[in-house]
This record gives C-alpha cells, structure tokens and sequence, in this order.
C-alpha cells in the first residue's frame, strides 16, 4: 500500500511557502533561500557545458510531490528490509523522506559526543550542527537548479558528526525507501568527522517496487577534519522509471583520508556531481564510481577534483558497464589551483560497451597551474577483449556467460576497494543482478 | 575410430597465408604424442584451429574428438566436446578470481539447473593446488593477472587436471618455465596420464620430453608431418638439429 | 623563489629573442585598401576588387549575416575573445593583384621581406613550389614546371576561381560551412589570399609546396582561404609558415583549410605557426579522408598571443585514416588553444591524436579534444596522448577532451599526463657543462623528440631552433 501524494508538485510555489512556513528559524532560512534560488535559475540548457551529453530537453522535475509518512506496516516491512550492511552500529530509515527507524547510539558514542540522528531532531535538539558552512557549499557542477530545490524543501536527512579523537569501529547505515509513486524525496546528509576521528557511513537508495516512478535530489557535504579517515559508500537503486540528482562536496582537510564510492544502479535517469576538495597539505581522497547501465538508462557522472593545497593527492576510479540502449557520461575535472604543490592526481574512466545501441561518452578534464605535479588521467571506451573471450570459450563456458563474467571481472577493480566486504557483496549482487533483468 | 583424437588433411590458414597444408594425425585415447618443429611451421595454428580460434579459417580436412566432428563449432562447444587447449600465452582476466573462472567451466559442463557442490570442488581444487605447489591464496586471485610465466603455466595444468578433458593439446607448456616449475607442471601432466585421456604435446625442444615421454614424436615441417617416430626421434632430433630434418626432407 | 624575475626575463627574451626573425616592417603603401571596420561595404569592395562571380559575392554576404549572428565562444572559451575589436580592423590591403612569377618583379619591400625570411633560398633547396602572401594577397607565386605538365594546380583561390572553376565550387565551403563557428564566418565574408591545390589522380607530389604568410600592417587582418583537393590515389605535403613584425595593437589572423583527399590520397599539412605575441590566430582546419585516403595535421605553434585551432578529420570513407600531431609552445603572455577533431564516419576507420604542449613562464596551453563514433559503425580506433609539460612554477596546462563512442567493436584510448622538468635534470646537465638554458631545451626538444621525428627535416630543424630560443633564460 502506498501513502497518499500530495496533489501539488514540488516545483510548485504556493505549496512551498506553505511547508516553508512551518519549522524552526533555521530550517525556514534555508527553505526560503532555496525557493528563491530556484525561482530565479533557469532549467539547464543545451549550451550549458556542465551538462554536454546529457538528455536535457527530457528533464523535467515537475510532476513529483513529497509523499505522506507511510502506514505502520509498510515501515516495518521497509525497516526488516534494511539490513544491508550487515554489522551496521546503528541503521537510519527514511520512506519517502520520512525518518520511521532510529535507533539510538550506545552510551559509549553518546557520551564522546557522537551524534547520528535525522535533521528534524537535530533542528529540535543541536539547531547549531546546521549553522554549518556547508549548507552554503554551491553547486559547481551545473545541479544549481536542483540543489535550489533540495533546499527549498530541506528537512529530510540526517546529521552526522564524530568529535575530535573519537573512532567509530563499526559503519553506520541509512536507508533511503522511495515508496509512493510520485514520491518526491531531498535527503540531506552533514557529515562532519572530527581531527583523527574515524568513521564509515553507508548510504542506501531503493525503491520499494522494482519501476516506481519517484523523484530524489539529496545532498551530502562531508567534512574531513585534519587526519579525519572517512569511508563513504553510496549506493542508488531507485525504481527503475525514477529519476535522481546526488549533488556532494567532500572536503579533507590536512592528512585526512577518504574514500567515497558511489555505485549507480537503479532509477530511469541519475546523475552524480562529486565536487572533492583538498584543503590540507597532505589530503588523500579517493573516490570511486561503478555503474551497470541497462535498458534506457542514463547515468551521468560530474566529478572535479580541487587541489587547493600542496602535498595533497586525489585519485578518481569511473568504471560504467553498458548494456542495452543505456548511455552514461562521465565529465571529470582535476583542477591544481597555483601553489598547490607535490600534487599527486589522477583520474581514470574505463567504459565497456556491451551493446552496439549503448553509447559511453567521456570529459576527462584536467586545469593544472602549478608545475610540480604528478597529473594524469584515462579514458578508455571499449568492448570484451576478443582474446579474454575466446579463453573463457575454450574453456567451454557458453558465449553469454562468458560475456558475464567477463564485464562483471571489469567491475571487480572497483568493488574490490569497497573496505566494508559486506557492503561490497550487497552491491555486487545488486549489479550482477542487472545482467538478467 | 572413435576412441581417437583424428586430424585428417586439414588444411587451414590465417586471412590470404596457408599454414596447416594437408594435415594429419591421429592420437588415440591413452597415448601421450608429440609434435616438435622449427618457429613458424604450423604448431600453434594447428592448437588454435583445433580450439576453434576465429582468427583461423579452415578450408577443408577434419578433426574429429571421438567421432565427433569439432571444425567450425564454437570455441566452447569444442571444449565440452572434450578438447582442452593449454595456451602458450595464456590470457589474464581481470577481476574473475581462478575459483569462480574454473567453478563456471564446471557448471558449463554439468546438465542445466544441475545442483554445483561446492564443498567437493574446493576440496579437489585444493588438493590439485597442493600437487601444482600453487599457494591457496591463488584461488582469489584473477585469473593469470600479474602472474609469473611459470604460474601461468601452472595454472593452465590447474585448469586441465580439474576439467578432465578427453585429449589436451598443449601448446609450447615449456617455454619461460624454470627447471623446477617444468618439473612441476610436468608432474601434473603424468598424473592425468592414463587410458582416459589423449595428449598433444606441441614443443619445440626436447626437455619437455625428458619428463613428459611421449609414445609418439612427430616432426611438423611447412604445415604438415613429415617424420614420425618413437620417443628415441626427439633425442635424434636433439642432436642433428632441425637442418637434419630440411636435407632429408630435400632428399625426399 | 626569484621566479617573477625569472619570468620576467623570460618575456624579455620572449620578445626580444624569438621573433627577431619577423620583427621588422616596411612602409605601408597599399593601392588598394578597404578601409577600417567591417561592413557590407567592404564585402562587395573586396568582391569587385577581385571581379568574383556573383555566387561568390553573395556567399560572402551571406556569410557575414552568420558572423554578425553568432555569438562570440566565450561560453567555454576564453574571455580574452572579447579583446578583438572588429570595427578597428583593416579588412584588406594589397599592393598589387597579381602574384609575380619571379622573384625580380616581386616589389623591392616585400622582396626584401622575403628573403629575409629566407623564402627564395629554402625555394632553390627543397620546395616544389612556393606561394607568398603579403597581407591579403600572394606577391609571389611560383611552381616547377614539371608538376604544371602533370596537372597539379598551386595558385589563390582567386585565381582558382577563375581559372578552374568547375573543381573549386564542387569543393569550396563543402568541408567547412560558413556556418561552422563564427570565425569560420567572418573569413568566408572577407576572404582572400590562401592557396588553392588540386593534384590529380594518381599523381605523387614528392616536394613540398609550401606558402608562407606575412602580415606587414598594424590593425589587419588576414583571412586567407586555402582549399587541397587530392585526387585518387594522389599524394601531397603542404607546408605553411607565417610571420608578422611585434605592433602594440591586436591584429587578427583567420583562416579557414580544407582539404580532400579522395579515394587512397594522401594529404599531410604542416604547420609552423610563429605569428608574433599580439597576433590572435583563431583558425578553423578540417580534412575529409574518403576511402584508404589519409589526412595528417602537423601543426606546430609557437607564436601568437591566443591561438585558438582545433585541426579535424572527417573519416568518411572505409579504412580512411586521420592523424594529428601537435605540439604547443605557451609562453609568458600566450594561450595556445588547440587540440584535434575526430569524426568517424565510415567502419574501420583510424584516428590517431599526439598532442605535446609546453607552458613557459606564465604561459597557458589547452588541448581540446573531440573524438566522435555513431551507433552504426565498427571496428573504428582511436588513440589520443597528450601530454604537458610545465616550466614554471605558475605555468598552465587545461585538458578538455570529449569523446563519443557507440557501434560495435569500436574502441577509444585517450590518455594525458602533465609533468615538469626536474632541478635534478637540470643540474645533472649543467654538471656536464651546458648552461641552464642549454639544458633546458636540451629537456624540451626531448620531450617533443618522438613528435618532431615525425616531421618533415627541414621543419623539425626549424622547429627545434624555435624551441631553444624559446627556453633560453626561462628555468624557474
């Protein structure tokens, strides 16, 4: 059973100042500066760079609108289903941006001052974890528009925030349900992890219903404090007619360590913008991307990669399995501002087409101004080696499940750095999963 | 003969050049034979075109595993005819782990929708690692991937003791193998031997033969055989050389 | 770090060394001029000057709608753009209207200009023949007469016009549409000057042609036209060199190439772009390739204050082959902007892209890239490697490569590093006795080494002379 939507779409005005009016002074800043912004952007346009290869002319974020909180039995039903990372310290729900699961954090982590809850408590309990400067973080990469309007209707998500010295040892989970068809959701995810604090977070994205039709624009600003290590995992697999904007900013401070993974593979259409920036001298981020692309599906990918410190090194892994007439466009920049130093940054795309009708398209940018730096990116657009085949086919494994397997070894690479096993099983089964759909 | 690997008058060439000119040869079941030669006279066509490799095509002649016809099938379906080809340059697959590489041609093998027991699998793929001196950790790795010539080499002979072929043909085993890891691999290769299996040992030096002694030698000249022998015709060759071979061939 | 003092005397020497060559200018004194700005008026003054056909006028007009039209690129490219004023620009200025055969008819200043830039002598060396533009149009053009007797055409599109015709309209703006970019527009409203060549079939050009572009004029524009037609199985080297003295004022170069090699021909063009540092050169090249044809871009740019050229194959023919080789020098005041277009249009079709870029002082160099392959074609390959190298300590490099990639058995290899020239290199070069200068060229003509090899002698020559005057004094 679904909740009831809203009859008016989120694009609406009259319908957002109405739920802007509501909430705390905080949350009502925010959503007045995000309507404003969106009513003022224009809907990108088929000159706009950021957006080059992207199906613009079918964007359309009208006919969406947040969906009421679910029934009690189809939460609980969603909350049973959300064990997928299995030692999780603690697991957030949301169906349809409304938090039904939270669970509290054990007394240990309370007392060090750890914070793990939805927004709207945060708003209640801790309102100065939102005066955070990253809620002011613009969206470079061309998702203004979107971004306005995950902020006009902020309010859904969670805060995280590890202090100075405290380690987390097990990965905390959130779990984002799209239930209700039409459903519009705008999580927000505020990550700030402490100098020398450690913690991994995994973030979850499904549709209750294999072809829901929903709408999700999240945005995650994740904060690395000086010697901070971070693991990241990202996974979207919305319903398959869904559509999805993630719009990050990941910013490492001195010596922190990161490690942000994105894995794409539900919705009609989503796309990722990854804005990564080296602030300390001796940052280390890595962000890795994978994507088993089917049907009509179009995943796009906008990364940048800023250097704004010496010493500082980034390294970027795209991997895009394509299938079907699915289409994916990856557009990555490494940007080395002057002075930056010792900069070690790379950045490397590596498309397989497994259909003549699939169409892989790559940007792989670099703007370096400073000179002693060690700077190369990759990209490659290619099919199943014919030697690779014809070893597995000498082997006697039939021609389909040679081609499996042979796309699925290509995705390895990525799934291999996944640090949490568990984690990296969900998600592999989860693309495996789109060879026979 | 249906109990026999038949290669009869096979011709075969790459694009526009002959190379296999009126081959012949025939290995029964349980016999171990060799095909020695110079560079360039046919051996490794012969290996790919029984393989099925695309890049050869085959103008007329047969080749038949057990009676059954193999030339112009696909490459796996040759394989699960019974023909194991043990590559001079094996490929490297990245990110499939040898486990799931040699678990999928076993299911490849088994009736569809056969249960796979993989309890008994990894206890034989074990044991026939301990006997190939393979480290277990290799199970994860992927296949050939970084691997050395000698464990690549060593896990073609993996691949061939866990598939359990009717005949392999394996093509150039020795080259860039140690001493130890020859021994080794041709350890392996004698523990298959038996009534069961047919091998094709295509090598261009004798040392090979030192420890996998063949039943039958046989000399490849210009894409065909042009002298066989017992084992003694390796040792003859090993000490004339392969001009031996062009005089007499001359006088012929 | 003493690096603004470095850079410092890195533009000094920029100026003051590199261009000693062309820095120098006679009297201006034009019989005929069309005046400052850019209007209807000048297009129809050009077009009589010229006595074009009609067609050819109202292609120029129509033309000058599409530039008036267009927007300036500043979009994704840069705002320097917006420092071209074209209503302060001289459209066209010429001597005479008829290009000398020899070299005694040839007006004494232009003469003069020519041979100190050595053009005669590199004519008696190696050259099939010789065009040499001075301002808007050819003062001297001249080709062995054995190519005459063969059927190779080497004239202006003027004279390619009149003379021939019915091969120049089939041609003529097919490769590269008025339309293709506002530059592009403006040259086909105002062009002139350029060469017009038609080898035919089966005919192996064995030399060289070569031209070679002067602007001698403040405020002017140069907007030459060229238009290679190889015919079948025919084979051509087509080399271009230009010069202009240092004016404090903007001045503007833009051309527009095309080439066509047809059915197993093969057209390689060299470059060697060495405009003095206030010149922008914004020039749009583009070859089509039908079946086993080939077409090759060498182009070398060393001068020029914004360079913005991106050299094109249209590979429209099965098995046709295109290459790109490109190397970039950007010093102190300089943006080269170049890179390559790759549009596969045919199954098994090549591509093949090497573009080498230095940064010098504060210098800026930009690869753009476009490799291009539909749904319906297989078995087509690209490669591309780019690569940059960067002196100073604020040097700049920019990578934009787009690439596009559907069908079946296609694949695309694009790779790019950026690195430097270490102080270890430097200082083991030095121990051995070179100066710092010496070594540092001796490290930059190395990094280019495997591209130069590429070229044709009397270039790579020319090139690596370039380079080292360019390195001097510029180690950071």
């Amino acid at each position: 059973m679904s909740a009831p939507v809203a009859a008016a779409g989120v694009t609406d005005n009259a319908l957002q100042s109405a739920h802007g009016g509501k909430g705390p002074a905080t949350l009502a800043d925010i959503r007045r500066a995000g309507r404003e912004a969106f009513a003022s952007l224009p809907m990108p346009g088929r000159d706009d760079e950021r957006w080059r290869f992207s199906d613009v002319r079918s964007l359309s974020l009208d006919g969406f609108a947040p969906a009421g909180a679910p029934s009690t039995a189809d939460a609980s039903r969603l909350v049973r289903g959300s064990a997928l990372t299995a030692d999780a310290e603690a697991t957030l729900v949301f169906v349809d941006g409304h938090c039904v699961s939270h669970p509290a954090l054990s007394a240990v982590l309370v007392k060090a001052g750890v914070v793990f809850a939805p927004i709207e408590d945060v708003v209640r309990e801790r309102p100065e974890l939102l005066r955070d400067e990253a809620l002011r973080h613009p969206a470079l990469l061309g998702g203004a528009k979107m971004l306005a309007l995950q902020r006009a209707w902020f309010g859904s998500g969670y805060v995280l925030h590890v202090p100075d010295d405290v380690e987390l040892t097990k990965p905390l989970s959130v779990v984002h349900w799209a239930l209700a068809e039409g459903s519009a959701s705008f999580p927000h995810a505020l990550i700030r992890v402490g100098a020398r604090a450690r913690a991994a977070v995994h973030e979850w994205r499904l549709g209750a219903q294999p072809d829901l039709r929903t709408l999700s624009v999240s945005a995650t600003d994740l904060h690395a404090g000086p010697g901070a290590k971070i693991e990241r995992l990202s996974v979207q697999n919305w319903g398959s007619a869904a559509q999805s904007f993630e719009i990050d900013t990941v910013t490492a401070e001195a010596a922190a360590e990161v490690t942000s993974v994105n894995a794409a593979v539900g919705a009609r259409r989503a796309r990722l913008e990854n804005v990564v920036r080296l602030q300390g001298e001796g940052a280390d981020v890595r962000l890795l991307g994978i994507t088993v692309a089917t049907g009509e599906q179009e995943f796009d990918q906008r990364t940048l990669q800023v250097h704004a410190a010496p010493g500082a090194r980034s390294d970027l892994l795209f991997k895009n399995a394509l299938l079907d007439r699915a289409r994916t466009v990856f557009s990555g920049l490494i940007k080395v501002e002057p002075g930056a130093q010792r900069t070690d940054a790379y950045q490397t795309n590596r498309n397989l087409l497994l259909s003549p009708e699939a169409e892989a398209d790559s940007l792989p940018g670099l703007e370096i101004e400073a000179n002693d730096v060690k700077c190369s990116h990759g990209a490659t657009t290619g099919q199943i080696s014919p030697e690779e085949l014809f070893y597995l086919l000498a082997r006697g494994i039939p021609l389909a499940a040679a081609q499996e397997l042979l796309a699925q070894g290509f995705l390895e690479e990525v799934l291999t750095r996944i640090g949490d096993a568990g984690a990296a099983d969900a998600v592999r089964g989860m693309l495996r999963a789109k060879f026979h759909s | 003969m249906p109990d026999s690997l038949v290669i009869r008058n096979l011709h075969a060439s790459v694009g526009e050049r002959p190379i296999l000119k009126n081959f012949s040869l025939t290995v029964p079941k349980g016999e171990v034979h060799a095909i020695m030669g110079p560079n360039g006279t046919g051996k490794s066509t012969l290996a790919k075109v029984l393989a099925g490799h695309p890049d050869y095509v085959v103008q007329s002649g047969d080749a038949l595993v057990d009676g059954q016809p193999i030339l112009g099938l696909e490459p796996d379906v040759v394989a699960r005819a019974g023909l194991f080809l043990a590559f001079q340059y094996p490929s490297e697959i990245p990110g499939v782990t040898i486990a799931n590489f040699i678990r999928a041609a076993l299911v490849a093998r088994q009736a569809k929708g056969a249960p796979f027991d993989a309890k008994a699998y990894y206890a034989e793929l074990y044991a026939k690692m301990d006997a190939l001196k393979m480290d277990r950790k290799f199970t994860s790795r992927f296949v050939n991937e970084g691997f050395s010539g000698g464990e690549k080499k060593r896990c073609e002979i993996l691949q061939l003791m866990m598939l359990k072929p009717r005949y392999a043909v394996l093509d150039e085993t020795d080259s860039g193998l140690d001493i130890d890891a020859l021994r080794i691999v041709s350890e392996g290769v004698n523990a298959m031997r038996g009534p069961d299996t047919g091998f094709l040992v295509i090598t261009h030096y004798q040392r090979l033969l030192d420890h996998i002694v063949p039943d039958r030698v046989h000399i490849m000249w210009d894409g065909q055989i042009v002298h066989s022998g017992g084992k003694e015709l390796a040792l003859e060759l090993e000490e004339k050389g392969y001009d031996w071979v062009k005089k007499e061939l001359a006088h012929a | 770090m003493a690096d603004f003092n470095q850079d410092e005397r890195a533009q000094r020497e920029a100026i003051d060394v590199d261009r000693s060559k062309g820095d120098f200018k006679y009297e201006e004194n034009y019989a005929y001029d069309a005046g400052v700005g850019l209007n209807p008026g000048v297009v129809d003054y050009i077009s009589k000057v010229k006595g074009e056909p009609e067609w050819v006028r109202e292609f120029r007009h129509r033309s000058l709608g599409v530039f008036e039209s267009m927007p300036m690129p500043t979009h994704w490219a840069t705002n320097d753009l917006d420092n071209i004023h074209f209503q302060e620009i001289r459209y066209y200025l010429a001597k005479g209207q008829k290009a000398s055969r020899t070299w005694e008819e040839v007006p004494d200043d232009v003469k003069r200009t020519f041979e100190r830039l050595g053009i005669p002598e590199a004519e008696r060396k190696f050259l099939a023949g010789v065009e040499a533009q001075f301002d808007s149009e050819a003062s001297y053009s001249r080709m062995k007469e054995e190519l005459e007797k063969q059927g190779v055409i080497f004239c202006g599109p003027t004279e390619g016009l009149r003379d021939h015709a019915e091969i120049f309209r089939r041609w003529f703006g097919k490769v590269i549409p008025a339309g293709d970019n506002k530059f592009a527009a403006l040259n086909s409203a105002v062009f002139s000057g350029g060469s017009f060549i038609y080898v035919p079939k089966g005919v192996k050009v064995a030399q060289p042609l070569q031209a070679y572009f002067r602007i001698n004029a403040q405020n002017f524009g140069q907007f030459e036209r060229t238009l290679i037609i190889a015919d079948e199985g025919s084979e051509v080297t087509y080399m271009e060199g230009c010069t202009a003295p240092k004016f404090e004022t903007a001045t503007l170069h833009s051309a527009v190439v095309e080439l066509v090699a047809l059915k197993g021909a093969k057209i390689q063009y060299v470059t060697v772009q060495n405009w003095s540092s206030n010149v922008f050169n914004l020039v749009t090249k583009r070859g089509v390739a039908e079946e086993d044809a080939e077409v090759r871009w060498i182009d070398c740019n060393i001068g020029s204050r914004l360079t913005m050229k991106y050299p094109g194959v249209v590979l429209r023919g099965k098995r046709a082959r295109g290459e790109v080789l490109s190397i970039a020098l950007a010093n102190v005041g300089q943006h080269q902007d170049t890179g390559a277009k790759m549009i596969h249009a045919a199954d098994d079709t090549t591509s093949n892209i090497i573009a080498k870029s230095i940064s010098v002082g504060e210098g800026r160099s930009t690869y753009r890239g476009l490799v291009h392959i539909p749904r319906t074609l297989r078995n087509c390959r690209n490669n591309t490697e780019c690569d940059a190298l960067l002196i100073n300590e604020r040097s700049r490099t920019d990578t934009y490569p787009a690439i596009s990639v559907r069908g079946r058995k296609n694949s695309v290899q694009h790779e790019a590093s950026v690195s430097k020239v270490s102080a270890e290199q430097i200082f083991y070069m030095m121990q051995r006795g070179l100066t710092e200068g010496e070594a540092m060229s001796l490290a930059v003509n190395g990094f280019v080494n495997d591209l130069v090899k590429e070229f044709p002698m009397e270039y790579s020559v020319e090139l690596k002379r370039l380079i080292e005057l360019q390195m001097e004094g510029s180690v950071g």
